[in-house]
C-alpha cells in the first residue's frame, strides 16, 4: 500500500538534472558554496517545488533566451504576498535553462530571524539583500534576482495588482558599478494567488511583520485558505539591458534609467494580460475595490 | 634571532613554536598558566601573573626579541569576571605592544577572532576587514575581544616602524585545542537552535598555525589586518555530523532564557556566543591568501574528521 501512496507522490529529480545542478554549483569538500547553498537539500526541495511548477501553476516560459550567460540581475515585478513570484522564476532557471542557473533571491533583511524557512532558504542559494552581497555574488559571474519594489509590491493589495510600485535605484548603480545586465522579469498569475483585499496593518505593527494580508479565503477558512490559488502563471523574461556610465551619478540621472527598466516590465506584463484576456475582464472589479 | 611568544602554554602556541624552532628561530615563551605536564619547550618559559607585570618588561630585555607573537588572548569561557578578562586581554596587550614599541621589535603578530565582527541578523557574507566590528555593540561580553583589536590595529598605524599583522581567524579547531567549537565537535552531543543552521568556516589547527608562522616570518610580509579562514564553509549541523557527532535541538526561546539564566555560573553554554549558533558571521579571507599565499592544506571535511576522531589529547 505503500508503495502505491508513494507511486502518487512527486517523483526525484532526475540523475542527468542532478549531474548538471551539482556541476553549476562551486562547493566546498562539505557541499556548501560560500553562499550557504547546499544542492544536496535544494534537488530535496525541487522534487517538490517541480510538481508547483509544472503542475499546480502550469508555468509558461517566454524569453529564457534572453537571459545571458555569466553576471546578470533579474528584476521582476512582486506581488502575491508570499515570494512565489522568486520561487517560480527561480525554478524556471534550475528547471528550464540549460545549463541551469541558480538565482540568488535577495531576501528581506528581517527573513534570518525566522526559524526553518530561513534555513531552507540560505539552503536553496537566497542571501539577504545587501549591497555588498549583491556586488560580491554579481563579481563571481552569478544570476541574482533583485525586487526593487521590496515589501511595497508584495504587500500591496489585489486592487493594485500588476501597477508597479515605487522601484529603488540602488539595483541599477549595483549593475553600472559591476558591469552587470539588468533582465527585466513579467511574472503573471503569481499576483493572484494570495488576493489580498485588506491589509492588517495594525495587527503586522504589533506582530513586527511588514503585512499581514487579509484574502476572501484567509483566515476565513484557517489553513485551508492560507493554500495559494492554482492561478496558472506565465514568466517572460524581457532583453537584457546595460547600462553605462557613472554609478554615482546624482539620484536624477540613475531615476532615468531606472523609469526605462521599469517601463520595460510594464509592457511585458501588459503582453502578458494581453495573452490572458480572463485576467483582464477582472480589471473593472480592481477599479472599483480602489 | 629571537621570537617571544605569549599564550605558549596553549596547545596552537605549541605548534607555533615547534614550527618556529624548527627554522632555527629561539624561542620565548609566555604565559599566565604553567605549561602542560609532560610538554617539553625548546626555549626559556617565564609565568606571570598578568601580562601587565613588571617583569614582562625584564623579559623583553633580556631577550631582545625581534619579533613578537601575541596569542594570549584569553576566552570568554575560561575565565570567570568580565575585568580580569578585560585586564588581561585589553590592559595586557596594550602594554605587550608598548614593550614592543620600546624594545625595538621588528615585527608583530596578533591573534584576534572573528567573532570580533559580531553574529548579527543583518550581517552580509563574506565579511572583509575594513566591516565595523559590530561584537561589543551587541554583546557586551565581547568588548575585551573587540578592544584588544583596536589596540593591536591602532598600533599598526601609530607605529609604522614596527610591521604588524592582526589576524582574525574563523572557528580554528583541532584534536589539541580546547576552545568552545573544539570541545564541542568532540563532546559528540552538540546543543544547537531548533529552525537555525548557519555556516561557518574552520580552519585547522595545523593551518593556523601554518598562517601565524608565515606572517611572522615571511621575507617579504605585507602588515595589515586579514581574515583566515579554511577551505570552506558548511552548516553547524552538517559540521558536527562531519566531526561524529549530533546536534540536539533547542528551540530558541527557550534556549536564550535557561542560558541566560544559568550564564552567572557559566553553566552549559556562553551566553554571548550563543548568536554564533544563531545567524552567520562569514569572513572573507581572500586577502590573506594574496598577501601571504596561504592556502589551507586540510580541507574543512578532514579538519571537521580529525577533530571528531580525536580523545583530546593534549601536546
Amino acid at each position: 500500500m505503500f508503495a502505491r501512496l508513494r507511486r502518487l507522490l512527486p517523483a526525484p529529480i532526475s540523475p542527468e538534472l542532478r549531474a548538471k545542478l551539482r556541476g553549476a554549483a562551486k562547493l566546498s569538500s562539505a557541499g556548501f558554496d560560500t553562499y550557504g547553498l547546499h544542492p544536496e537539500t535544494l534537488e530535496r526541495v525541487l522534487r517538490w517545488t517541480r510538481w508547483l511548477y509544472y503542475s499546480y501553476f502550469r508555468v509558461e516560459v517566454e524569453g529564457l533566451e534572453n537571459v545571458p550567460a555569466g553576471r546578470v540581475m533579474l528584476v521582476p515585478n512582486h506581488g502575491g504576498q508570499l515570494p512565489l513570484d522568486g520561487m517560480l522564476v527561480g525554478l524556471a532557471m534550475a528547471l528550464e535553462a540549460d545549463p541551469p542557473r541558480f538565482v540568488r533571491g535577495m531576501v528581506e533583511r528581517w527573513f534570518p530571524s525566522l526559524p526553518f524557512v530561513s534555513t531552507l532558504f540560505v539552503r536553496c542559494g537566497q542571501v539577504v539583500g545587501d549591497p555588498e552581497n549583491c556586488k560580491n555574488l554579481l563579481e563571481r559571474d552569478e544570476a541574482i534576482m533583485v525586487f526593487p519594489e521590496g515589501v511595497r509590491g508584495s504587500g500591496k493589495t489585489w486592487w493594485h495588482r500588476y501597477e508597479l510600485q515605487e522601484f529603488g535605484t540602488g539595483f541599477v548603480r549595483l549593475a553600472i558599478a559591476t558591469q552587470s545586465p539588468i533582465v527585466p522579469v513579467a511574472v503573471i498569475g503569481a499576483e493572484e494567488t494570495y488576493p489580498s483585499i485588506y491589509d492588517a496593518k495594525w495587527l503586522a505593527r504589533l506582530l513586527g511583520i511588514p503585512y499581514v494580508p487579509v484574502t476572501p479565503f484567509w483566515p476565513l477558512l484557517g489553513p485551508l485558505g492560507a493554500l495559494p490559488l492554482p492561478v496558472p502563471v506565465a514568466i517572460k523574461f524581457g532583453e537584457p539591458i546595460t547600462f553605462s556610465g557613472d554609478a554615482d551619478a546624482p539620484d536624477l540621472d540613475v531615476q532615468e534609467k531606472v523609469d526605462l527598466v521599469k517601463r520595460r516590465i510594464e509592457a511585458l506584463i501588459e503582453r502578458g494580460l494581453d495573452e490572458r484576456p480572463w485576467l483582464r475582464a477582472l480589471d473593472p472589479v480592481a477599479r472599483w475595490g480602489q | 634571532m629571537s621570537v617571544l611568544v605569549t599564550g605558549v602554554s596553549g596547545a596552537l602556541a605549541g605548534i607555533v613554536t615547534r614550527s618556529l624552532v624548527e627554522q632555527g628561530l629561539e624561542v620565548a615563551g609566555l604565559d599566565v598558566r604553567p605549561l602542560p605536564m609532560g610538554r617539553a619547550f625548546a626555549g626559556e618559559f617565564y609565568r606571570v601573573r598578568h601580562y601587565t607585570q613588571r617583569r614582562v618588561a625584564e623579559v623583553f630585555r633580556r631577550h631582545k626579541p625581534r619579533i613578537l607573537i601575541h596569542l594570549g588572548r584569553i576566552r570568554g569561557t575560561a575565565v570567570r569576571s568580565l575585568t580580569q578578562r578585560y585586564n588581561q586581554n585589553v590592559l595586557g596587550t596594550r602594554h605587550l605592544l608598548s614593550l614592543a614599541a620600546k624594545h625595538g621589535v621588528s615585527r608583530v603578530v596578533v591573534l584576534s577572532t572573528f567573532h570580533v565582527y559580531g553574529a548579527h541578523q543583518h550581517n552580509h557574507l563574506m565579511i572583509r576587514e575594513d566591516a565595523p566590528l559590530r561584537a561589543s555593540q551587541i554583546f557586551p561580553e565581547l568588548t575585551d575581544a573587540v578592544e584588544l583589536d583596536h589596540a593591536a590595529t591602532t598600533f599598526l598605524w601609530r607605529h609604522r616602524s614596527v610591521g604588524t599583522v592582526v589576524l582574525r581567524p574563523a572557528h580554528v579547531i583541532g584534536p589539541n585545542l580546547n576552545n568552545l567549537m573544539s570541545r564541542l565537535l568532540r563532546s559528540g552531543t552538540c546543543p544547537s537552535l531548533m529552525g537555525y543552521d548557519p555556516i561557518m568556516q574552520f580552519i585547522h589547527q595545523d593551518d593556523m598555525a601554518r598562517a601565524i608562522v608565515l606572517a611572522a616570518t615571511a621575507k617579504s610580509p605585507n602588515f595589515g589586518v586579514f581574515n583566515v579562514a579554511g577551505e570552506g564553509v558548511a552548516s553547524y549541523t552538517h559540521a558536527v555530523r562531519l566531526a561524529g557527532g549530533r546536534t540536539v535541538p533547542v528551540p530558541h526561546v527557550l534556549a536564550y532564557p535557561i542560558v541566560g539564566a544559568l550564564a552567572r555560573w557559566r553553566l552549559i553554554f556562553p551566553q554571548h556566543l550563543m548568536d554564533y549558533f544563531r545567524y552567520p558571521c562569514v569572513i572573507d579571507d581572500s586577502e590573506f591568501r594574496k598577501a601571504y599565499g596561504f592556502t589551507p592544506q586540510l580541507s574543512t571535511v578532514e579538519a571537521l574528521r580529525s577533530v571528531g576522531q580525536s580523545e583530546g589529547i593534549p601536546r
